[in-house]
């Protein structure tokens, strides 16, 4: 009897042993299953390194360096209070505000969570020295940009910056989330897709004091693609030097292949603050200093305007070389008076290009009409994007009479001719279309698109490019034009005669444009050396500028230039 | 009934297969000669204890009748001589070192507390099957047992191996209960168990008064105590149904576990073999000890009986206090599992005890 008590006892005994086996292993087993992953597992993020950025020599513009990463695995729980008022005595960051950190950055137990970015070596050397003590810091060397020459053509650099919500939704089916480092402008938007590196993890087993085992799995990091620019860095020192602080912008192109050798805005920014303090980066710049001026914002054209004016009537036949119109300072259009710069009495077609007499030019348009002007100014492929491969690039505007019916309820004036002819009123256009425009005449007849992304990996991009289209005008024309360029320069009296005492020798035009509040554009487009066009430049200034003082900046270019035997 | 030896040695030897598995498995990620060895030496133990089996299987059970005394004797001369040197070496100590063996008096003190009381509780001749605790006062039943188990209970207890000492009480209880004893002497037992627990409470050492407390809540501590409860549950619950193969435990593998290959040689198993490998397990040292008390249950012997059932619940509460602790349901208290923990006293007793057992089978199948 009694015999049975006990063996019923410890049968019993077993069977509870069994259910807590039971419970233990099918029960709960996801959970310690769970908890086992946890006790071993550890994930290191390996960081590649983003493409680099080389102008047309192969002159390093953006680099990368290393940087380091403060970050704690919050395993072994207890212990995380004592380690992290460590690291904040050797951070130099109050307790609290570390401990909000870790808190927000919390993602799993076995993932680590970045307390600081970027300290400096000091302080990684300082956290590397309390890694004895507490072995859950981490300090991960992460490779940041490095921007050897500052705020050089920081507009065609574009900096990096954290996903935003619009980028997010746009890139998210291309691999692309939350919390990505992503360019913002210029070369690094457009071509993030490729320099953009793929960080790698290495899941490492630990045993109970954290020490490494073994490499359980490891996805190497994989770097972004270099990518080599058109762009040449010392004439692009030398084109920012020349626009100093000037508002505006300076583009220089090949004439014939569309490379663009210098792509220069001002105000700029620092892209290197957007590395640590992106915030604050943003609230110190001064009026769009983002903005690409060479590209995202469209002004009216002024007496640059008038290279397509004359071609197109040159083209038209309404006249001919040899016409000439009186210019008495001002004539009357509808019931205004037109008013010229100046007076310059009877002037024909390579006079009126050279003195940019506006009276000629008035003429002219009137005996075309604004649809001829409007038809023109699109073979010129003006109101449309270049095809240029940075982003946000503006499309401009070229009126019309139908236009003006349609949108403003209003029939075109003569008057609106007049304006039109002289690139004023509602004709927009942007310096690169400027510059496209009179790369035209100095190649004879060639549309180029222009490009400043010459080759990514080493793969030549060239043959990549639109290509060049013949432009819808006759060669002669062209060349008629282009002749009287030079005279612009080369005669004493033309508006860019500053530009004649250079050694090489210079053609292009200059204009004002009224900008409003009495303040006026200057421009100047051109291209040197005259006889075979290697360089066609288009200084742009903004605001408080005129043609002249454009054609002076020019200069100064070009005798950088020359100066450095870069011509 | 060769039957029933035979029985008892296939489970046996296959137990002891899959602790010498387990113990591979559990030091084979840690370095060092001596970690690597442990599993030949295991085996060792093992080849060992398989010869104490056969001897004891042929040596007649009732010629321990006869030795009682003399075993009770060496094994308090033992224990004694463990309290003293422990005292002189100013620290725990359980064991002896002899030659190139480390001897644990305590794993033989409890079988000889099993021969002890089931010769007490029983009669010279084979023939008579009367129970003498019918003939005996309260003195003779209970207080004389009593002290003669308190002696060696003290001496483990102070060495300090709380688990042993509390099996060995266990063991005492269990046999008293089953020679008859009336069950107002287990009230008074009882009694005068609760009336001594505080001044028990104040003898614990530290660690193992605090072993108690972690038992009762391990996250109170979840680095130090409660920690190795904690690691093997996580161990055995992480096994899952099939377990994570052999070799491939990260709990035990990855020194989360301490103790792996003694006291928690179960979670390493459990963590490897899962559910499956568990219930086998659980079911074969049921079928050990069912066999046991079946060899007891056949024998007219009356020390015979006492002797197997003795033997068969001591190995029974051992599995069971062991898993249990495994699981996170009894208190850390060093307990080894019987047959796979690693270590020579261990198994040599073991085989020791179902060698008895088997003699006893055989001794009965003369008659």
């Amino acid at each position: 009897m009694r015999v049975g008590i006990v063996h019923l006892s410890v049968a019993a005994i077993f069977l509870f042993i069994a259910a807590g086996v039971f419970n233990l292993q099918i029960v709960q087993a996801k959970k310690f299953r769970d908890l086992s992953d946890n006790n071993c597992i550890r994930l290191l993020p390996q960081a590649g390194s983003r493409g680099r950025i080389f102008d047309r020599q192969g002159n390093l513009i953006v680099g990368n360096q290393l940087s380091y990463d403060a970050m704690i695995l919050p395993q072994d729980r207890p212990q995380i209070d004592k380690t992290l008022s460590a690291i904040s005595l050797a951070l130099g960051v109050d307790f609290a505000s570390l401990k909000d950190r870790f808190r927000k950055g919390y993602v799993a137990s076995f993932v680590p969570v970045t307390l600081e970015k970027n300290i400096n070596f000091k302080k990684a050397v300082a956290l590397g020295e309390l890694k004895s003590d507490y072995a859950n810091i981490i300090i991960q060397p992460r490779p940041v940009r490095y921007y050897p020459y500052g705020n050089l053509a920081c507009h065609v650099i574009g900096y990096l910056n954290e996903i935003d919500h619009w980028r997010l939704t746009k890139l998210e089916d291309y691999g692309y989330k939350t919390k990505d480092i992503v360019g913002f402008g210029g070369v690094e938007e457009k071509y993030d897709y490729y320099l953009r590196q793929e960080d790698g993890a290495q899941s490492i087993q630990v045993d109970h004091r954290g020490r490494f085992i073994c490499t359980l799995g490891f996805r190497p990091p994989v770097d972004g693609k270099d990518i080599r620019l058109t762009l040449d860095i010392r004439l692009q020192r030398i084109a920012e030097e020349a626009l100093g602080e000037r508002k505006g912008s300076i583009i220089m192109m090949d004439p014939d292949t569309g490379e663009i050798l210098v792509m220069a805005s001002h105000p700029a920014f620092e892209p290197a603050l957007f590395i640590n303090k992106p915030a604050q980066a943003l609230s110190g710049l001064s009026e769009s200093a983002l903005v690409n001026r060479a590209i995202s914002s469209a002004y009216p054209p002024a007496s640059v305007f008038k290279l397509v004016l004359a071609s197109a009537a040159l083209e038209t036949g309404k006249i001919n070389l040899s016409t000439s119109f009186f210019c008495s300072g001002s004539m009357r259009i509808g019931n205004r008076e037109y008013k010229c710069w100046d007076v310059h009495h009877a002037e024909d077609l390579r006079a009126a290009i050279a003195h940019s007499c506006d009276i000629f030019f008035y003429r002219t348009a009137l005996l075309l009409g604004p649809q001829v002007l409007h038809d023109y100014a699109v073979k010129f492929y003006l109101s449309k994007p270049t095809g240029f491969d940075l982003p946000y690039e503006a499309s401009g505007f070229v009126p019309d009479p139908l236009w003006k019916k349609i949108a403003r309820f209003q029939k075109w004036f003569d008057g609106d001719t007049a304006n039109f002819a002289i690139g004023q009123g509602d004709l927009l256009v942007t310096p690169l279309q400027m510059a496209r425009m009179v790369a035209v005449f100095a190649n004879g007849g060639n549309l180029v698109t222009p490009y400043i992304v010459k080759n990514i990996a080493g793969k030549d991009l060239s043959g990549y490019a639109e290509g060049h289209l013949k432009i819808a005008v006759k060669k002669n024309i062209i060349n008629y034009v282009r002749q009287d360029l030079r005279g612009v320069v080369s005669e004493p009296t033309g508006t860019a005669n500053v530009l004649a005492g250079l050694p090489v020798s210079v053609a292009g035009k200059t204009g004002t444009a009224e900008a409003g509040n009495n303040k006026t554009h200057g421009w100047f487009v051109g291209f040197f050396p005259f006889n075979s066009p290697k360089f066609v430049i288009c200084v742009f200034l903004e605001n408080n500028g005129s043609g002249h003082a454009a054609a002076t900046a020019a200069r100064q270019v070009i005798e950088g230039m020359i100066k450095e035997n870069l011509i | 009934m060769r039957n029933s030896t035979f029985l008892i040695l296939f489970i046996a030897v296959l137990i002891v297969i899959i602790g010498i598995l387990s113990i591979y498995s559990s030091n084979y990620q840690k370095e060092g000669e001596f970690w690597q060895s442990i599993y030949q030496r295991q085996i060792l133990w093992a080849v060992l204890g398989l010869a104490l089996f056969f001897i004891m299987s042929n040596f007649n059970y009732r010629r321990l009748w006869d030795f009682t005394y003399i075993l009770y004797g060496s094994v308090i001369f033992l224990l004694f001589l463990v309290f003293v040197l422990g005292a002189v070496r100013l620290g725990a100590q359980r064991w002896l070192r002899v030659a190139w063996f480390n001897f644990q008096p305590s794993e033989v003190a409890k079988l000889m507390i099993v021969i002890f009381m089931a010769k007490y509780f029983s009669n010279k001749s084979i023939d008579d099957v009367s129970l003498p605790v019918e003939r005996f006062g309260i003195l003779r039943v209970l207080l004389i047992p009593l002290i003669f188990v308190a002696i060696p209970t003290l001496l483990i207890v102070e060495q300090p191996d709380l688990g042993s000492g509390i099996l060995v009480m266990t063991i005492f209880v269990i046999i008293l209960f089953l020679a008859g004893v009336k069950l107002r002497y287990f009230i008074l037992l009882f009694i005068m168990a609760a009336g001594s627990a505080p001044v028990f409470w104040h003898f614990l050492k530290d660690y193992q008064k605090e072993r108690l407390t972690v038992f009762l809540n391990p996250n109170i501590d979840p680095l130090g105590a409660g920690y190795t409860v904690i690691q093997s549950k996580i161990a055995i619950g992480s096994g899952g149904f099939f377990g994570k193969g052999w070799l491939l435990g990260t709990q035990s593998q990855l020194h989360f576990l301490p103790e792996s290959h003694t006291d928690f040689i179960f979670a390493t198993f459990a963590e490897e073999w899962g559910f499956t490998g568990s219930a086998l397990l659980l079911l074969l040292y049921y079928l050990l000890i069912r066999q046991g008390i079946s060899i007891a249950q056949k024998t007219s012997d009356s020390f015979a009986k006492l002797l197997a059932f003795g033997i068969s619940f001591m190995l029974g509460i051992q599995v069971c206090i062991n898993i249990a602790m495994n699981l996170g349901f009894a208190p850390v208290v060093g307990i080894p599992l019987p047959l796979m923990s690693y270590g020579g006293s261990s198994i040599f007793v073991t085989f020791i005890s179902l060698g008895i057992l088997a003699n006893i089978a055989k001794e009965r199948a003369v008659f």
